[in-house]
């Protein structure tokens, strides 16, 4: 059918057009909300911003975010690439249970998960106080209640989603090139490091950034496993939106968080196709 | 036989592989001399790729022994047997370029860089690919991409070149010209190639000998002429050419096409003859082919070079057919 | 501010086992658990308010129950106006994006009278009716022009028995005192009561509290930073205590008698110098069923049977003089203002809490941070 320009461009584009008109305003709309309030509210000005440099009491909280959420980053990613290597290399049957279990981790609640290693790693918690009953320690070791409690609580929350793309990468990768690798004289180490390992990059990146991203965002672990010592940006924002009402400074730090992630996609795209990344297209 | 045992090569001895209760190839026997090309072939699931992987250690013998020059490698790690192997698919590794590729076997052996890239140069002039080492696999074309698979395998110097499929992802024109290539190579490196495929022509034109298999077993082993000549079973005379097939004092005999006379009713002269109808004949350019319904037997296909085929013989027409006596080749019982 | 964590904790899980007197540490964690999964149907909001009915704001679970029985059944009688609910609680954010968006749709809100102090000036309020509503119901300093007193509940603290059992500490001096009472120490994590707390550990007269020095309070929580944790709700405020996490926790005082009972008394709960907090009712500016039906819900909740309703169902303290005298016996150690505990309690200031509240939030967050 020889249709006219209008039909070429695609009745389906028409079919969508109005929801996508209206996602783009619900999306955009309120992020532009946010950023006129960090720049009106309380009075208009980049004063809210200025702060960043001015208040050690914000570039702390800002530091503390970052570190907590690289940290938990590295372990979550590296544990999970070794959760995800098994997964490809057990049989079928083990590997779909394995697959279940990480799924099922999806449904449990954070505030049971987080309230859970209380259970095992608090002051009278399991762990310790077997340790302390076969006397191999002396006073109770502090898992909980202090950062490395919150890495502990939010490494456990993350893993699966590191795990799922690593998978999604792994399962892609053609095992006659690690075939390819043996024959040619590498050790399975050196096939790991050379050929494996650099294949699965994009699920790497991937999983480093979508964990990176989702710790950005952590509030009920930080809260309750830090003890209240461990104040992250996300739960600093609710504080200033719901209690203190500084409403200017939250939406100067949700900018500043979407800027960041936004800044961290394109320093990412300058390495690599994001395309690749987020599974759009094949290596 | 004991002289070509002596020789340095690589040796199988009733080498059986099982998954289970299903047995993938079993009791081969096979004596491959140093610089053949040896091709196995078969139909798919004939156990020539599975006799491959057990020869680069992929898969694990089930019983018997893999012998190179005289010593057991079986139970041997694929990285350490030194064989190059090129897989179907060519299995290049997508985030390297095409000198990295080829690199790669010296590069893992530790070798010293300029010797790396004296040995890389040398391969790539060798699959004249020259201008490409700096490309990624994926902006090669499949004929490309299979030559620098053949460079990386050929990098190290190995004993024995395996090759999977190697052409299968070829198209058929591609496929002749990188034929004459492989040869080429393979004279000029003299590296013992062991060849896999399912491609008849692909087996006749480039190997020095054939296996055919079957189920697991080896059917017939053999130069390409004495397979296409002297075909021991029914299977090897249909799977390597074409054949008829007609008994003649209770022993089945293999008739090649292009070995009958075709002449006008009458006219045949000959010890083995038989007379018939044309039913239908087929033009091919190079060859004229007729089936001939015989009465009393099955139908028989007569190849005739086209530029003799006779203008009298049309369909319907009543023909003879005669052959030699060394043209009907008895067989044994599959 | 986060107080009205209070209230949340108070209807979900600890109004029931207030009642019921115990709860042990298993039913406590399935709690937990339920709380995580019914946060998300709670803030969804589930009243929409008409002219013809009373929708009140709160936190959830009990307090359905509980506002219903202690208020809406007798207002409802008077008026023939049901009561409906909005169980999403009403955070001072939450107030102030309803009112600027127009889109007002409760009438009263079960919060903290220092909101009517921040909310009020800007608008964001209806005065209160004091021709409706009594000003002798409540405590004179709690009878403020956007909102007003209905409940009391306070900060207090618990101690380990084991720990301190020949010696037990009295007051917040001991509670900051961790030489003379070593182990370690939980306190609210907003700031509300630990500063108070600390300003009276630290020499500060109970009358002369306000305004509050910060740097002086900030200095004295500082002092025991190392050896504090800091709860941001009741559940953790109780866990930290019953896991053995710390030797001393300041918490609700109603909690307080949750944990007493829940340990078979080897946590104890010292109410004296407990700093009482106003619970207050406020009007959203534009509320749809009008100042005058609301104002009259509001007088109904300070009539004496409804007060010692809430105190029975909720763990609430009156606010109602009048009913001070009429606390039950067994009430008496834990209500606010009863003849017990009514001589040793600090009463909170919410003009200054109104107005510095943001700013001493912040610094608190900074300064255990």
């Amino acid at each position: 059918m020889n249709g006219s320009p209008l039909t070429r461009f695609g009745t389906g584009w028409l079919l969508v057009l109005p929801f996508l008109a209206l996602v783009v305003a619900l999306f955009l709309g309120p992020i532009a909300n946010i950023l006129w309030l960090s720049v009106t509210d309380p009075e208009p000005g980049l004063g809210n911003y200025a702060a960043l440099v001015t208040s050690d009491n914000l570039a702390g909280i800002l530091w503390t975010t970052i570190r907590i959420c690289v940290i938990t980053t590295a372990f979550s990613v590296v544990l999970g690439y070794s959760i995800a290597y098994a997964m490809v290399h057990v049989a079928q049957g083990s590997r779909n249970r394995m697959l279940g279990l990480l799924l099922v981790s999806f449904w449990i609640s954070v505030l049971v998960r987080t309230f859970s290693w209380l259970m095992l790693l608090g002051r009278k918690g399991l762990v310790n106080e077997t340790l302390l009953g076969i006397g191999l320690i002396a006073q109770p070791i502090e898992f909980m209640r202090n950062e490395l409690g919150v890495l502990i609580g939010m490494v456990h929350y993350m893993i699966p989603y590191a795990v799922l793309p690593l998978l999604a990468s792994m399962q892609n990768i053609d095992t006659r090139v690690l075939a390819a690798s043996r024959s040619l004289g590498a050790t399975g180490t050196q096939t790991f490091w050379r050929i494996y390992l650099p294949l699965t990059k994009p699920g790497l990146v991937a999983a480093a950034l979508l964990v990176f991203i989702l710790s950005l965002g952590f509030y009920v672990t930080p809260a309750i496993l830090g003890g209240g010592k461990v104040l992250m940006v996300a739960e600093y924002i609710s504080v200033q939106i719901l209690v203190t009402l500084r409403w200017g400074t939250a939406a100067m730090l949700a900018a500043l968080m979407l800027f960041g992630v936004l800044a961290l996609l394109f320093v990412m795209s300058r390495f690599m196709k994001l395309s690749t990344v987020f599974g759009g297209a094949k290596a | 036989m004991s002289e070509v045992a002596a020789l340095p090569g690589l040796r199988l001895r009733a080498l059986t592989k099982r998954f289970g209760t299903f047995t993938a190839a079993e009791d081969i026997d096979l004596d491959i001399r140093r610089g053949e090309f040896l091709t196995l072939l078969g139909p798919s699931g004939s156990g020539k790729t599975t006799l491959l992987m057990m020869i680069a250690g992929f898969l694990d013998i089930t019983s018997g022994d893999i012998l190179l020059d005289g010593a057991s490698i079986a139970g041997m790690p694929p990285e350490k047997r030194n064989f190059g192997m090129v897989f179907q698919g060519y299995a290049l590794f997508p985030h390297m370029t095409v000198r990295q590729n080829i690199a790669y076997p010296l590069d893992v052996r530790r070798r010293p860089r300029a010797e790396i890239d004296r040995r890389v140069d040398e391969m790539l002039e060798l699959v004249q690919l020259r201008d490409f080492g700096h490309r990624l696999p994926r902006q090669l074309s499949g004929g490309q991409q299979q030559r620098v698979a053949l460079a990386r395998a050929l990098c190290f110097a190995p004993p024995v070149l395996l090759l999977d499929e190697p052409l299968g992802a070829l198209d058929k024109k591609l496929r002749i010209e990188v034929q004459d290539q492989l040869k080429d190579i393979h004279r000029r490196v003299g590296t013992t190639f062991i060849y896999v495929t399912h491609d008849q022509e692909e087996a006749l034109s480039m190997s020095d000998r054939i296996v055919i298999m079957q189920n697991g077993r080896i059917e017939q082993v053999g130069t390409p002429q004495e397979l296409y000549q002297r075909p021991r079973t029914a299977f090897a005379a249909s799977f390597l050419g074409k054949s008829n097939f007609l008994t003649r004092d209770g022993t089945l005999h293999a008739l090649r096409p292009e070995k009958i006379e075709i002449a006008p009713k009458g006219q045949g002269q000959g010890p083995n003859m038989v007379s018939g109808t044309i039913r239908a004949i087929t033009y091919f350019g190079s060859i004229l082919k007729y089936d001939v319904a015989v009465p009393g037997m099955d139908e028989i296909e007569v190849d005739v070079d086209a530029w003799r085929g006779g203008a009298a013989m049309a369909e319907g027409a009543e023909v003879d057919l005669s052959w030699s006596d060394t043209a009907a080749v008895p067989l044994e019982r599959d | 501010m986060h107080d009205k964590q209070f209230m949340r904790e108070a209807a979900q899980e600890g109004a029931k086992a207030f009642k019921e007197g115990r709860m042990d540490r298993r039913t406590f964690l399935v709690l937990c658990g339920m709380a995580g999964i019914a946060t998300q149907a709670v803030i969804a909001g589930d009243a929409e308010a008409a002219a013809n009915e009373i929708v009140m704001w709160n936190w959830g679970g009990q307090s359905e129950e509980c506002h219903g029985k202690a208020i809406g059944d007798p207002f409802t009688a008077e008026t023939g106006m049901p009561l409906k609910f909005d169980t999403s609680g009403p955070l001072q954010g939450k107030i102030k994006e309803m009112v600027d968006s127009g889109n007002v749709t409760a009438d009263v809100c079960d919060a903290d009278l220092f909101d009517a102090v921040a909310l009020g000036p800007s608008g964001h309020l209806e005065p209160i009716d004091y021709d409706i509503v009594s000003k002798d119901r409540t405590l004179p300093q709690y009878a403020l022009e956007h909102g007003v007193s209905i409940i009391l509940y306070g900060y207090a603290f618990v101690y380990d028995t084991e720990a301190y059992g020949d010696n037990p500490p009295k007051n917040w001096a001991d509670f900051f005192d961790t030489a003379k009472f070593p182990g370690k120490r939980s306190l609210y994590k907003w700031a509300n009561g630990a500063l108070e707390g600390a300003l009276l550990a630290d020499g500060v007269a109970k009358d002369a509290l306000y305004p509050l020095d910060m740097d002086r309070a900030l200095a004295k929580i500082k002092s025991i930073k190392d050896d504090s944790l800091y709860w941001g709700s009741g559940s953790e405020a109780h866990s930290m205590v019953v896991n053995g996490e710390v030797s001393m926790g300041m918490i609700w005082q109603n909690r307080g008698r949750n944990i007493e009972m829940d340990t078979d008394g080897r946590y104890k709960l010292v109410m004296n110098e407990a700093l009482a907090m106003p619970g207050a009712y406020i009007v959203p500016k534009g509320n749809p069923a009008g100042r005058e039906a609301v104002m009259k819900f509001i007088a109904t909740a300070q009539s004496v049977p409804s007060q010692l309703t809430l105190l029975g169902c909720l763990g609430m303290t009156p606010s109602n003089p009048e009913a001070f005298a009429q606390i039950p016996e067994d009430q008496q150690p834990y209500a606010i203002t009863s003849a017990m505990n009514i001589d040793g309690i600090v009463y909170n200031d919410p003009t200054w809490w109104g107005e510095n509240g943001g700013d001493a939030v912040n610094a608190f967050l900074e300064a255990i941070s």
